[in-house]
């Protein structure tokens, strides 16, 4: 796998009764550079009794998600997800940084780049372009603080050439899609 | 074994305790790996006297006896049948790469939120500003009309990086057009 500057996205949806996922890995421009989703899993009798309300998580982080990050050629320097189920696996399997996004109703920060914590344990706000609302980043555990402003500024310099957030618009479309093939 | 027969008889009659026994090894269900983070709940249940439980039939005569909403059917010893059970691990993953490759990217009008819009003149109206859009990596642009998005298509070999603003401007008076303008 080649280390580059490509960014990696990972979407999972569902509940009990079904669950599936899908990952993107972009290049600055937000242009696809792979692009995997797998079928919808559904619990067996086994897996229903055996894991019941349980059964989302075990499917996301066992099956989904490592299913997914196997499938991929490029390793990205940075993985968004969805998903705080996802967040710690995601960044125990990559070992890459590793951040939880999503949008804000918070008022804009001083300028791009700026970093905000909040009081909730490892979440920050991110302003990552000069317009608009900060982005919402949660973070893996024990994740250093280098690491977080590592991280902001590497979404706020992507955010020059590409919209955060909208990769994920992309993939659900595209899981819609497949949904009704 | 009379004496035990007789002292199990008023414990259960009496005291309304029964005797269990733990099961042998014939009986043991090989579970899977678990996992830690999975919520577990174990509930005891008193029974009543109109319960009776025969050990040596394993039998549970109660029909509403519920564990985890699923019905604990009478049975005997002999009707349980032990399988192995594999969890699964991999799934079916599929590429979806070249479909995704050919859908547009989306951009949001965000005019309200523009302080220093570019000059324009009088007899013009900015409608929309959409960022950020690579221009020279632009294969074709076009609006959503219904959702006032910007609808981008990129040139799969372009290596352009150079972001830039476009705006939808429309013209006032005789030649009154609307025309994209990147700033």
């Amino acid at each position: 796998m080649a280390q580059n500057n490509l960014t990696g996205y990972i979407l999972i949806e569902g509940g009990e009764s079904s669950v599936r996922g899908i990952v993107l890995i972009t290049d600055p421009k937000g242009f696809p550079a792979d692009c995997h989703y797998t079928e919808p899993v559904r619990p067996t009798k086994p897996e229903r009794i055996l894991y019941g309300s349980s059964f989302d998580s075990y499917a996301k982080e066992e099956l989904i998600l490592s299913s997914l990050l196997d499938s991929v050629e490029f390793d990205p320097q940075l993985w968004i997800c969805n998903d705080e189920d996802i967040l710690e696996p995601l960044r125990k399997s990559a070992k890459i940084k590793t951040v939880m996004l999503e949008e804000s109703p918070h008022v804009p920060l001083e300028a791009a780049g700026a970093v905000e914590s909040l009081p909730e344990n490892g979440v920050y706000l991110i302003q990552t372009e000069e317009h608009g609302n900060p982005l919402r980043a949660e973070f893996p555990a024990n994740t250093r603080q280098d690491e977080v402003q590592q991280t902001a500024k590497m979404l706020t310099e992507n955010a020059k050439t590409m919209s955060i957030l909208e990769p994920f618009d992309r993939m659900r479309k595209l899981l819609d899609l497949k949904g009704a093939e | 074994m009379a004496l035990d027969g007789i002292k199990k008889y008023f414990s259960r009659h009496v005291h309304r305790r029964i005797h269990t026994y733990t099961p042998d090894d014939a009986f043991m269900i090989d579970l899977p790996e678990t996992h830690s983070y999975i919520r577990r709940r174990v509930e005891t249940f008193k029974l009543e006297a109109n319960i009776g439980v025969n050990t040596a039939k394993i039998e549970l005569h109660t029909p509403d006896v519920r564990v985890k909403g699923l019905r604990v059917k009478i049975y005997t010893k002999q009707d349980v049948k032990i399988h192995a059970y594999k969890t699964r691990n991999k799934i079916n993953v599929y590429s979806a790469l070249k479909q995704l490759q050919a859908m547009p990217q989306e951009r949001v009008n965000i005019i309200k939120l523009i302080k220093n819009k570019p000059s324009s003149s009088k007899n013009e109206i900015m409608l929309a500003c959409y960022y950020p859009v690579v221009e020279g990596a632009v294969l074709k642009l076009a609006l959503n009309k219904q959702r006032g998005t910007l609808l981008v298509w990129y040139n799969p070999g372009s290596r352009q990086l150079k972001a830039r603003s476009v705006y939808l401007i429309r013209r006032l008076g005789l030649d009154a057009k609307t025309e994209w303008r990147w700033v």
